[in-house]
């Protein structure tokens, strides 16, 4: 028994599950990238399976990748789970594209109890909707809140429940300030008016 | 100790506990189905103190992040910050035109600053797990030793609370000349109050028989919950990212990880309220070991700030205007456990998204599950017995 | 009838004039001479209790404690108001002439850095909150129960001889009426949680009614256990009973009689500290689980009256403790020379050693609420009827076959008021088997629960100091 390298993971994977593409993020961070639709047999097997026996899920989490400078562009979130297997000291990363329009990944939350927290909070701030999760509440935000906070167009409301946010005369679209944006604001002043949308 | 939380009538009560509750530690709120004294069911309800402090990542500079770490945990802000620095640290090393070396009398003061600070963020929690069960003086004693700790970070950084003193590339500043003695003679004067802390409360027949068997977390139950660290530790767990997955000098220092072994005795359980307690304990003793070696290896400061050995800070200047696209995963050992980053960047100054997971973060998903059956009595025990740290649960 | 008797009976002659007196005569008089100076005592000592033990608690936590606010304010406050006829400056020069006297400014300086000031303070913030009744609240049971709460920690020390010649009624079945007395406070607590129309008070009502009803046993068997031996249920006639005439008089106390009577002594002080709601048996106010329980919904001096309820309680139990178990207001060393001093000295020596036992376990009340956690329900619920109730009829037990070993007492005589001893006469042989055969026993029983379940895992052993 010992801790499986990536490659060693990627070769038993693909034995069983083709369609699971091994790649690697853009400075070399190894992951499966699995399709939503086979991802709950594939964490099944893992956590199941006598030599990978990942029996944590370390963490899961996400990102929108729609202002990603990757090749091609996409608009989808990513959803990373973080295995951990604490009897084989081995990790592995994965990976499930969830497109924007219909967000939906199917809710690991029977086989890590973990992913009951995890989850909520991807769906809170992401809107990625965990088909299977018993209790798929917002844990952050209030429950009434309107928008998922993560993602890279969500629009800072102006205000909440009457309770106004921003100042008379301001607006706030949140899109952080880049290097490769065409409008280049002035540091101190929080956006030009002009270029904000009106607050939702 | 379970109990079948059925009357003949069925009846229950709905309890609102928090968000402002004493035993609730901030602001957590959990509502609690009680039939009687006994809990039938309770759901916690977290966000109170939500400050978007991911959203807040995304729209500051990488250097920038780092005061904003200290309140993601204001109990151990020094873990925070490292937890996070070693994160950047780790993606800048990912692509070879971008590595930063930290110094290496940098990494000794980062670990005797984080090991301090354990040693604080753990009198926290067992003073205030003896306050929850009703002693009220062992949580002023405890609190005293902190405002030692707190003593020594102000004579470095000048923050009792929120240091901001680990940066990405070593520290903000150097340890001052009279330092190191100041935190040998502090550790040794701990040790003696400890000694009298554990013979006034964790020794105590009432405090140990109110933990004992109360919570049991089987070691399977605590790996699927995702628990981590010292509850993880206390299910009996021997896993300690210190000495298994190693980061900064930890790997040149010999650390010893004490895990639950049922030390409530013949009541007890492994991963019990009482073996969780006892294991922050035995971490603080190791803590105050780590100090004492890292005290030894320190060298001497260097005049150049970024010098390899006696500097302090490397200059990661450039780096940080054009760290490498990409992501990365890292996961350092903070009081609370593991505390892991999730870093993304696309190139810019600016982060494109950070993520932070925390250990109270997981510790409350497993509330509603361990609460089942317990007597309200034991409820903020249990609280108490998992150290969650509200800011960290709602970041 | 005690000597308090014949005072309130001449005072309310002297109201009615000539003739019999009415009930109105009787009971002004029972209340000026009765009343008054109970309460003009208790008070005054419930409240110093409660600076007390907040320097005691800044002790044992390595605090000050109160330590800036001093008399100066009280005492211009009482200057004022005594020549509030004169001009402001006639007011503030009396004032400065008085605190000119010798001595009085050091006394000032002194009970500014103890901060007894610290009392009136409170005083004056407690009665200058809003009375707070809330909505959901059942205003009459609300309201009706802090009185009873007071009333019930009041009642009870109607029986209890302050001094030889200070006690205000003599009942032949005193301790019962005290154990009965005090029960009221079961009714105030039950009323106090239900009428808030709070769910976190009402938790804590039911928590006080289960703990207290149950303690009330143990507390029963154990002054049970010393109206077995002193054959009478009269207080002032057991206080009499420990009388000793030796130069040690503390021989004669209770406490040393017998190694079950020890026991007793302890459940007694234990069982009251239940009944008192302290720590480790709050339960019912439990801070950090129920907020503050039964009271959480009362402010200001409603609030007050539950504060004030509980401190003379605790003195009730130390009352108790040292009329049963401690000679009551007997002196520990020549008690014989103490009776033959005119009666106004003997009663205030009396009155003032009364106050030192009873402040005695004041103290230790307070020692241990700030050293101990705090008992879970069933554990408090354990602690007495698995132990503190096996114990007491141990106890009994023994206390009989001690009495009957050393040829048993003529129990019939115990009634009435009796100034002779009564206890069985065991003599020096007879009382060191009386102590050795039980305390033989009890060790061996110690140590072997000691060696069955002592054992202390290693990593304990390392926190505390031993071990490698």
């Amino acid at each position: 028994m010992s801790a499986l390298s990536f490659a060693e993971l990627c070769e038993r994977v693909h034995a069983r599950w083709p369609a699971v593409e091994a790649k690697r993020s853009d400075n070399g961070q190894p992951f499966l990238l699995v399709p939503a639709t086979e991802l709950v047999a594939l964490v099944q097997w893992l956590r199941s399976d006598r030599e990978l026996r990942f029996d944590a899920l370390s963490d899961l989490t996400g990102y929108d990748l729609m202002k990603y400078p990757a090749t091609p562009p996409s608009d989808a979130i990513a959803v990373v789970y973080v295995l951990f297997s604490y009897v084989q000291k081995h990790k592995l990363m994965l990976r499930v594209l969830a497109p924007r329009a219909a967000c939906v990944v199917p809710s690991v939350s029977f086989l890590w109890p973990a992913a009951l927290y995890f989850e909520r909070e991807v769906w809170d701030l992401l809107g990625v909707h965990f088909d299977g999760h018993p209790t798929l509440l917002r844990i952050m935000t209030p429950q009434d809140w309107v928008g998922h906070p993560l993602r890279k167009d969500y629009i800072y409301p102006s205000e909440y429940h009457g309770v106004p946010h921003l100042r008379e005369g301001q607006h706030f679209e949140h899109v952080p300030q880049r290097e490769g944006d065409a409008v280049k604001a002035a540091p101190t002043a929080p956006a030009a008016p002009a270029k904000g949308a009106p607050p939702a | 100790m379970t109990i079948e939380a059925t009357t003949p009538s069925g009846e229950r009560m709905i309890l609102n506990m928090g968000p402002h509750h004493p035993a609730t530690h901030g602001v957590l709120r959990i509502v609690v189905e009680s039939d009687g004294e006994v809990v039938a069911n309770c759901t916690p309800d977290h966000g109170y103190l939500h400050r978007s402090i991911e959203k807040i990542g995304e729209c500051v500079e990488w250097q920038m992040f780092v005061p904003y770490t200290d309140r993601i945990d204001y109990v151990c802000a020094m873990n925070a910050n490292l937890a996070y620095c070693v994160g950047v640290e780790q993606l800048l090393r990912s692509d070879p035109g971008t590595a930063v070396q930290v110094p290496f009398r940098a990494e000794c003061i980062r670990v005797l600053v984080a090991e301090l600070n354990r040693i604080s963020s753990h009198m926290i929690a067992v003073g205030a797990m003896a306050m929850d069960v009703g002693a009220v003086t062992p949580f002023l004693h405890s609190i005293a030793q902190r405002e030692m700790v707190n003593d020594i970070f102000e004579k470095l950084c000048g923050q009792r609370l929120t240091y901001n003193y680990i940066t990405v590339g070593g520290v903000a500043y150097d340890l001052t000349p009279g330092a190191p003695d100041e935190i040998a003679s502090f550790l040794n004067t701990f040790e003696k109050e400890m000694v009298r802390f554990n013979k006034l409360i964790t020794t105590n027949t009432i405090f140990r028989d109110r933990c004992a068997s109360v919570a049991v977390v089987t070691s399977d139950e605590a790996i699927a919950w995702g628990l981590v660290g010292p509850n993880l530790r206390g299910s009996g767990v021997d896993w300690d990212l210190r000495r298994d997955e190693p980061y900064g000098i930890y790997g040149q220092l010999a650390v010893r990880v004490p895990f639950g072994e049922r030390f409530a005795g013949r009541h007890g359980a492994v991963g019990d309220c009482y073996d969780r307690y006892i294991v922050r304990l035995l971490e603080v003793q190791e803590s105050v070991r780590l100090c004492r070696e890292v005290l030894k290896l320190l060298p001497p400061p260097a005049p150049k700030a970024t010098d390899q050995t006696g500097g302090f800070q490397a200059d990661v200047k450039k780096q940080l205007a054009r760290p490498p696209k990409g992501e990365m995963y890292s996961r350092t050992e903070a009081p609370r456990g593991e505390m892991g980053y999730f870093i993304v960047s696309d190139g810019t100054k600016v982060p494109y998204r950070v993520r932070c997971r925390t250990g109270s973060f997981s510790a409350a998903g497993i509330f509603h599950h361990v609460m089942k059956g317990i007597f309200l009595a034991d409820v903020v025990a249990v609280i108490g017995s998992f150290d969650v740290v509200v800011p960290e649960i709602d970041r | 009838m005690s000597d308090l008797g014949y005072a309130v009976d001449a005072l309310a002659q002297w109201l009615a004039g000539s003739g019999k007196p009415g009930w109105f005569a009787v009971l002004l008089a029972a209340i000026t001479v009765w009343v008054l100076p109970m309460l003009l005592v208790i008070f005054p000592i419930a409240s110093l209790g409660q600076i007390f033990e907040r320097k005691i608690a800044a002790a044992i936590q390595r605090r000050v404690g109160p330590n800036s606010v001093g008399l100066d304010g009280p005492l211009r406050f009482a200057f004022r108001m005594l020549l509030c006829f004169l001009p402001r400056t006639t007011q503030d020069k009396a004032f400065a002439t008085f605190t000119n006297l010798p001595g009085i400014r050091q006394f000032l300086r002194i009970a500014k850095s103890l901060g007894l000031g610290q009392l009136a303070a409170d005083g004056v913030k407690m009665l200058g909150k809003e009375d707070l009744i809330p909505a959901g609240a059942d205003g009459i049971v609300f309201r009706l129960a802090p009185y009873l709460a007071l009333t019930g920690a009041f009642l009870p020390f109607c029986v209890v001889p302050f001094a030889h010649h200070l006690v205000m009624l003599e009942v032949p079945v005193g301790a019962l009426y005290a154990i009965a007395a005090s029960g009221v406070t079961v009714m105030a607590l039950k009323m106090a949680g239900w009428g808030s129309g709070s769910k976190w008070s009402m938790l804590g009502g039911m928590r006080a009614v289960a703990q207290l009803v149950s303690y009330e046993i143990p507390v029963g068997l154990a002054v049970a256990g010393v109206v077995l031996w002193c054959g009478t249920m009269d207080l002032h006639a057991i206080v009499g009973q420990q009388y000793h005439s030796g130069v040690f008089s503390l021989l004669g106390w209770n406490l040393l009689q017998s190694p079950f009577l020890l026991l007793l002594a302890c459940v007694l002080f234990f069982g009251g500290l239940a009944e008192c709601q302290r720590t480790p048996f709050d339960m019912a106010e439990a801070e950090s689980e129920l907020v503050s329980g039964f009271n959480i919904e009362y402010s200001g001096l409603r609030w007050g009256m539950f504060a004030m309820a509980e401190y003379t309680e605790m003195l009730l139990v130390g009352s108790l403790v040292a009329t049963l178990f401690l000679g009551g207001y007997q002196s520990p060393i020549g008690e014989q020379w103490l009776v033959s001093l005119p009666v106004a000295i003997e009663t205030l020596l009396h009155i003032t050693i009364f106050i030192l036992k009873v402040l005695a376990s004041f103290l230790l009340m307070m020692w241990i609420r700030w050293t101990l956690p705090r008992f879970r329900v069933d554990q408090v619920m354990r602690l007495c009827w698995l132990t503190l109730v096996p114990l007491c009829l141990l106890s009994l037990l023994g206390i009989a076959v001690t009495m009957l070993a050393g040829g048993g007492a003529e129990m019939g005589e115990a009634y009435g008021r009796l100034p002779a001893r009564l206890q069985p006469q065991l003599g020096t042989t007879g009382h060191l088997l009386g102590w050795a055969i039980p305390l033989a026993i009890g060790i061996v029983v110690v140590r072997i629960a000691r060696k069955r379940h002592g054992q202390v895992h290693p990593a304990l052993q390392r926190l505390t100091g031993g071990g490698a």
